[in-house]
């Protein structure tokens, strides 16, 4: 009996043992490889006109040499110490005077590659910057008017400024802080000089204070949840405005979702405001399509109730901006047909608006990473409206979050048009499940190692009814760099970028153009494509919501340091031409400059028609592989096509080898160095030891001055091996699991001849 | 719900059938005029039997989930078809015998021939024993077709004063559909809402105890319900009260003179400093207000303070932990962190900013969007299920409690089942959609028409007020804002009622209705004059909560001294001196650091952070002390989850816990301090007094408190040791006897 039971216990051991292995091995993993990523600037931003010093922190800086923004008004070098060596991570900033006023974005061309960016805004206020710890009222920083401090808050803190104001003085309270990416939900409080808090701000909003005395007044500003460090910036704004005047809040990033804001082409030559009160179906303000309306949800639970005739069969589009606008609303409109009386009206649905569908399915906030976390869907409406009678029609439009708040900044822009087919095009580095559990949202620059591929998921959302097909592209790449775009099919909402370098590309950096192209109407149309990318390195969105935005411009590099892990190519760059409904053989090339975890990669496919492809799985240890694609199965249309093969792989990564090379030889030429000047020194002592009475003292004088000479030479050995050291262990191969991807494939699929 | 309809008039259809068939049997064998003779009615006889005996109780055959042993009744009588197919059909109809009566198994039970766990509830020769065999006799039908229904239930005399010892009867006045009325005093229910203060007997006698106030009894007959209200006077002479500063003063100062209870005497400065201190800011008076205020010679000083105390923030942070835990702002995972602080900071601004209580109301019932962006959308991720969110809203800001009604007849009011589901079709058009924090959606109106089905009858209901018609809701209409316009309505009998009555026990430690949020017309309140005023003023206001603080804290009413006169000893609620309280856990964590010159860390939260300022229930887990001493844990919405009653565990953490020991010892702390300053021992001890009492010592505290301080050492022989100056010790020790006072614990 005791037998039979000890196979199982052994092998639930043996499972034990297995699992914890897996665990292990699982949880050693990092994921994906390394990439620069500036993170913080100090200050956030500057005066048009002014130069002064920023300082820059981030991940995997290493020779960052060049600091560069995302407009040519604003101009950086590198910082020289008095000694005319590098200040590390500081450099000279000037602002142009005629630069325009509004975000900007800064990024670190490195060892890597560009980096992420960072918001860098550019005002017309003079700057502070905070330079002690102001966490006490006693501590308080003294503000001047009309100026603005860039400063950072530290955890469990509260930040304490003062200001003098007069009387009836309108003052404007502004922090930025997420709106320059900042990780700072802040609280801004006016208090009176005792520091008993007088008016509160916590929704991110802007506090307009009126001066109840002349006097001293105190502001204090902590995070909601008192929660600081590093990534916790603010630029806190404080001016005094008229009485009246409109005032506008410090510019701020777009949400991802903005990028399908405003439709080309759209002007204010038609605009015209609503009139309230239009609450009432009796009170409906009467337009006449098309129109261009614009309006506040405001005041509280506001309903604006639109008239128009229209007759059967028209189809009229309506668009609403709101929420793509940077508020917090959820417009929702329904229009109906007015049919009797006045006195005794009916109304009935006609048709129901709500939310621009987001174009893939989102990344939920569940276990699983079944999404990208990037939402390009809207709260705002794209929406057809059909007309089933002739007649009076209502158009009912409310904010679905506005029923208690009375904000009349919750503007919105109301479009009704006939069809104009269109689209609007965004793109992010591509997310993907990489390991179990890996629920990880990092920003990820297009920093392309030399040999690699990179994916770039593109989406869109289509306007009034355009369904065709998209094809993507991008200009204005560095020097050995292409792309290619695996287009957007009919009908469908995604595609992918790919950006590829090649092995031997020089290092570069440029400004790209991504643009998609289709044809409407029979018209060729170009789009741009926004960028998106998350604002900062997220290792486990379950923890930490993810916070995409729409970025400036889309820098691209390549890098040399570091080549790709490997390359996976066709082995011919051609056209592969093939029948419709034959097989086609693919021969793969896999250049490895890496060492994997595990033999093989298991490969799906990318392309219009091609995700049906079979995984199929290639060795990570031999230098080719085949891609067998069965057109039969896949009933092919003729036509060319572009696809690519994609999978993900753990790489055996050493960090910098470079440094480590260049470490060995620093320390070469610190030891052959410290030798020479040893044995010198020992002459020299040598020498003073023997040396005639007459020339002891300027003998002894060289000997010591050898000697000290030799002993900073030891010195500067001990501190090269040091270097060494580090350089070495960071070098140690670590586990790291990254997508990878081929270059693209383009394939021509002939028409099957008819037989005969 | 078709079929459920169908199948309940298919059923309906039968029984009338069915009894008419029953009746025209019994028919020719009725006799009629003399009351023995008349026919027993189900409805009006059979089943006030059972309920004065007490079948139908919760604890009996009205059991949910069955009754007791297959026997199921309906609570107290409420659904009478139900309980007449129970009693008659279901079984195989094995408790009815028609053929001898006196064997039916109802009968038996109920008399205890047959063992019967509920005891003997109806002897052999009792008038009910007798009434139910009569109607099982006359063909146990469920309705002698043409019983009148019953209207109304009065009691006679409505109100009444009785001497303390003395007793009232009551009668109970059945009045019926047909006019007719019937003399059910034997057959009522009788229920004090005090029951130190009264008891009823069940042959409806009021007896009073030797409390003097106002009390009342509910005279419950078969749902209907008559309430009779005394008044118990003390009887002493009122030859004087004080000025009267507002109307709280005349109300409160009218009923102290028909009660004869004479009022203390206005507290002393030093005392009303510390006590408005406490209540509008949850803190002790510093040691410079104290002073400035015990030199004031201003005559109006008292009104000053609570000015200056109302635009403090302490003022808001001190209400905002009152509402914090009734809105259920619960720290369930790491992540609701940020919900909790924004949503407790939202209640916290409202209040500083003294936004008016119906828009403050109004905000969190028709909240929409994300809780950042609208914290007040935090409440609806704490509280998801419609029923708790209508029942959550009812006893909050309405005092009344709804929770019976879901499922049948509320026991203690008029609401319905019908009420209840009404009043949750308010709550049935909320959308949700998930955001990026796990288990937190975000809210919105969801186009509908609002309804919802009561679950018993089947029936879609359109919201509905607790029966009040809130009119035609359209679709695209948030019903949630439609309540809150019907809650801010000056006509609104609840809602300003409820918050009135919430503030005064505030400040008095006992509501004018108690339980604070139980109000109903069984449950008057006790002073129902001064109670009318208060909500006319609120409402008159516009809801504003400063103004009606400063009312109740600037009248005399508030102020008059907590030390018994010879005769107001007894009075527990009518308001004749100031009832002392233990101080809340928070406060009290405050005052000991504020004495002792030490400070609580709180996760998260800037050192310094008061524990009145916690935004959640969370910092109850890390503080042995906030557990101890009673702070919610923001689970309900009843102010009775904090827990206000003394304990052993609380007198051995102040007197012997290793955290009230660190407190003292710290070496920032006063005693510290006061060992290293070079003023006088005197002065040391003015001070203490000043920072634990807001008084500087008396003549014999001082010597006291100085002989124990100059007291010399004593070496290991037991030997005195000369000491130049007291050390941090004998402060220490000193500090720790003041805060083990009561003048320190409790508010006074």
């Amino acid at each position: 009996m005791i037998r039979q039971y000890r196979q199982p216990l052994t092998l639930i051991a043996g499972y034990c043992l297995i699992a914890s292995l897996l665990t292990t091995t699982a949880f050693a993993q990092l994921v994906c490889l390394p990439a620069p990523r500036l993170l913080t600037t100090k200050p956030m931003g500057g005066q048009v006109g002014t130069s002064f010093d920023v300082k820059i922190t981030g991940q995997n800086l290493d020779k960052s040499d060049k600091l560069s923004f995302s407009h040519p008004g604003i101009s950086a070098k590198q910082k020289l110490g008095k000694d005319g060596q590098p200040v590390p991570y500081t450099y000279e900033v000037t602002i142009a005077k005629d630069c325009p006023k509004g975000i900007h974005e800064a990024r670190v061309l490195t060892r890597l590659g560009v980096s992420s960016t960072r918001v860098f805004n550019v005002g017309e206020l003079p700057e502070a910057i905070q330079s002690k710890a102001n966490t006490s009222l006693e501590t308080a920083m003294k503000l001047d008017l009309n100026s603005i401090c860039n400063a950072v808050m530290t955890r469990q803190k509260i930040d304490f400024y003062t200001f003098e104001a007069n009387k009836g003085q309108r003052i404007i309270v502004d922090c930025a802080a997420k709106g320059i990416d900042s990780k700072l939900n802040p609280v801004v409080i006016i208090a009176d000089e005792k520091g008993m808090d007088l008016q509160v701000e916590r929704r991110g909003g802007m506090l307009d204070f009126e001066v109840p005395e002349t006097g001293k007044y105190v502001i204090k500003l902590h995070g909601l949840t008192y929660d600081g460090g590093p990534y916790h910036f603010y630029r806190l704004a404080i001016r005094d405005v008229a009485k009246g005047e409109v005032v506008s809040r410090q510019p701020a990033i777009q949400a991802v979702n903005a990028f399908s804001w405003p439709p080309v082409g759209l002007t204010g030559k038609t605009i015209r405001p609503e009139s309230e009160p239009n609450n009432q179906h009796a009170q409906a303000q009467k337009i006449t399509l098309p129109c261009d309306i614009t309006g506040s949800f405001y005041p509280a639970a506001d309903v604006d109730t639109f008239e128009f005739t229209a007759k059967k069969g028209e189809v009229w589009w309506v668009e609403v901006a709101s929420e793509r606008l940077g508020r917090p609303t959820d417009p929702s409109i329904v229009v109906q047909y007015v049919s009797g009386e006045a006195s005794k009206e009916t109304l009935t649905d006609v048709v129901e608006l709500s939310d621009i569908a987001t174009p893939i399915k989102v990344s939920s906030n569940g276990y699983s990473y079944d999404g990208p976390p990037y939402n390009a869907g809207s709260s705002d409406i794209i929406g057809k409206v059909e007309i089933k009678q002739d007649g009076v029609h209502r158009l009912q439009l409310r904010d679905l979050f506005g029923g208690t708040r009375n904000d009349p900044k919750n503007i919105y822009r109301l479009i009704i048009r006939k069809a104009e087919p269109d689209f609007a095009l965004v793109g992010w580095a591509l997310h993907m499940n990489l390991r179990n559990g890996d629920r990880s949202a990092y920003s990820k620059p297009i920093a392309l190692r030399a040999g690699a591929t990179m994916p770039i998921e593109v989406v869109v959302v289509r306007r009034d009814g355009f369904t065709g097909e998209i094809d993507l592209f991008m200009d204005n790449l560095p020097e050995g760099v292409s792309a290619a775009g695996l287009r957007i099919p009919k009908g469908k909402t995604r595609g992918i970028m790919l950006i590829s370098s090649e092995a031997n590309a020089p290092r570069g950096l440029t400004s790209a153009a991504f643009f998609g192209r289709a044809t409407i109407n029979g018209k060729l149309v170009t789009r741009p494509c926004r960028m998106a990318s998350m604002q900062w390195p997220i290792r486990d969105a379950s923890g930490e919501v993810p916070s995409p935005r729409l970025l400036v411009d889309v820098p691209v590099s390549v890098s040399n340091s570091e080549l790709a892990p490997i390359t996976i190519a066709p082995a011919e760059k051609k056209v592969w031409e093939v029948t419709a409904g034959e097989k086609l053989t693919i021969p793969l090339v896999h250049a490895r400059r890496s060492e994997f975890s595990g033999a093989n990669i298991t490969l799906k496919t990318y392309g219009d028609g091609f995700e049906r492809v079979p995984a199929f799985d290639a060795p990570l240890t031999k230098d080719s592989s085949q891609a067998v694609l069965d057109l039969a199965v896949l009933k092919t249309a003729p036509g060319d096509y572009q696809i690519s093969f994609y999978g993900y792989a753990v790489v055996k990564y050493r960090e910098n080898l470079e440094a480590v090379a260049s470490a060995k030889t620093a320390l070469m030429q610190a030891q052959q160095e410290a030798e020479a000047l040893t044995a010198e020194a020992k002459k020299l002592a040598d020498v003073a030891k023997t040396a005639p009475d007459a020339q002891r003292v300027n003998a002894n004088t060289a000997a010591k001055e050898a000697a000290k000479k030799a002993k900073s030479a030891e010195a500067i050995v001990a501190t090269s091996d040091k270097q060494l050291k580090s350089a070495t262990a960071r070098s140690k191969p670590k586990d790291i699991v990254d997508i990878i991807v081929s270059t693209p494939i383009t394939i021509r699929v002939n028409p099957a001849k008819k037989a005969k | 719900m078709t079929t459920l309809h169908t199948a309940y008039s298919s059923r309906l259809f039968f029984l009338r059938v069915l009894n008419s068939l029953v009746v025209l049997l019994v028919f020719s064998g009725m006799t009629s005029g003399a009351e023995d003779t008349r026919s027993v009615s189900f409805v009006n006889d059979v089943v006030p039997v059972l309920t004065k005996a007490g079948c139908n109780m919760g604890i009996c055959h009205a059991k949910a989930g069955g009754g007791q042993n297959g026997f199921q009744l309906s609570l107290l009588g409420f659904e009478p078809l139900e309980d007449y197919e129970s009693v008659v059909k279901e079984g195989h109809g094995r408790r009815l015998f028609p053929s001898v009566p006196t064997k039916s198994l109802f009968l038996t039970k109920a008399s205890g021939e047959t063992p019967h766990g509920g005891g003997v509830k109806l002897p052999r020769n009792s008038e009910g024993y007798r009434l139910i065999r009569k109607w099982i006799e006359e063909g146990a039908t469920y309705s002698t077709g043409k019983e009148p229904t019953l209207v109304s239930v009065q009691v006679e005399p409505k109100r009444g004063l009785i001497n303390m010892g003395e007793e009232q009867k009551l009668k109970a006045i059945a009045k019926y559909s047909d006019g007719s009325i019937r003399d059910v005093t034997k057959l009522a229910l009788y229920e004090s809402n005090i029951s130190a203060m009264a008891e009823a007997s069940e042959d409806g006698v009021v007896k009073v105890n030797d409390i003097p106030g106002k009390v009342a009894v509910m005279v419950r007959y078969q749902g209907k319900i008559a309430v009779f209200t005394a008044a118990v006077p003390l009887g002493a002479p009122v030859t004087k009260v004080p000025a009267s500063k507002n109307f709280i003063d005349k109300y409160v100062f009218a009923n102290l003179k028909e009660l004869g209870i004479p009022p203390s005497s206005v507290c002393d400065d030093a005392t009303f400093l510390r006590r408005v201190t406490l209540d509008l800011c949850g803190r002790f008076p510093t040691e410079e207000e104290a002073a400035a205020f015990q030199a004031s010679t201003d005559k109006n000083k008292r009104d000053q303070v609570v000015e200056s105390l109302l635009r403090s923030p302490n003022y808001a942070d001190y209400f905002a932990s009152k509402w914090v835990p009734l809105l259920k702002n619960r720290r369930d995972a790491t992540a609701d962190i940020t919900s909790n602080f924004a949503f407790h900071a939202w209640i916290r601004d409202s209040l500083l900013a003294n936004v008016p209580y119906d828009q403050m109301v109004r905000e969190l019932l028709g909240a929409t969007g994300t809780v950042v962006g609208n914290p007040p959308v935090a409440w609806y991720k704490r509280v998801k299920d419609p029923k708790e969110q209508l029942e959550d809203i009812a006893q909050l800001f309405l005092g009344v409690r709804m929770q019976c009604a879901q499922c049948h007849h509320h026991p203690f009011e008029r609401w319905s089942q019908d009420d209840y589901y009404s009043l949750s079709a308010f709550f049935s058009q909320i959308g949700r959609k998930p955001t990026g924090t796990r288990g937190e959606d975000l809210i919105f109106h969801k186009r509908g028409l609002a309804q919802a089905k009561n679950v018993k009858s089947g029936m879609m209901l359109k919201p509905a007020a607790l029966g009040d018609n809130v009119g035609e809701i359209s679709p695209d209409e948030d019903p949630r804002l439609r309540l809150g316009n019907w809650m801010s309505s000056k006509e609104n009998p609840f809602f300003a009622k409820a918050l009135v009555n919430r503030y005064w026990k505030h400040f008095f430690k006992r509501a004018l209705i108690e339980p604070e949020d139980d109000i109903r017309d069984t449950n008057p309140p006790t002073n129902p004059e001064l109670m009318a005023a208060l909500e006319k003023q609120f409402i008159s206001s516009g809801f504003d909560l400063k103004q009606l603080v400063k009312l109740i804290t600037q009248s005399h009413a508030y102020q008059l001294s907590s030390m018994p006169n010879e005769y107001n000893l007894l009075d527990r609620q009518n308001y004749s001196r100031f009832y002392p309280r233990r101080l809340q856990a928070e406060v009290l964590l405050d005052a000991i650091d504020q004495l002792a010159g030490s400070s609580t860390a709180f996760a998260n939260l800037p050192p310094g952070t008061r524990a009145i300022s916690l935004p959640d229930n969370s910092y109850n887990n890390s503080s042995a002390f906030l557990k101890v001493f009673g702070r919610p844990n923001s689970a309900s919405v009843c102010e009775c989850e904090r827990i206000q009653s003394s304990s052993l565990a609380q007198s051995l953490h102040l007197i012997n816990s290793g955290d009230i020991k660190a407190k003292l010892a710290t070496g920032a702390g006063r005693a510290a301090q006061f060992a290293k300053s070079e003023s006088s021992t005197e002065e040391k001890v003015n001070e203490l007094y000043l920072a634990a009492f807001s008084r500087k010592p008396r003549p014999e505290e001082l010597k006291t408190a100085l002989d124990y301080l100059n007291e010399p050492m004593l070496d290991a022989k037991g030997q005195p040791i000369a000491k130049k100056k007291p050390t941090k010790k004998d402060y220490q020790d000193l500090i720790w006897a003041l805060m083990n006072t009561k003048e320190f614990l409790f508010n006074h």
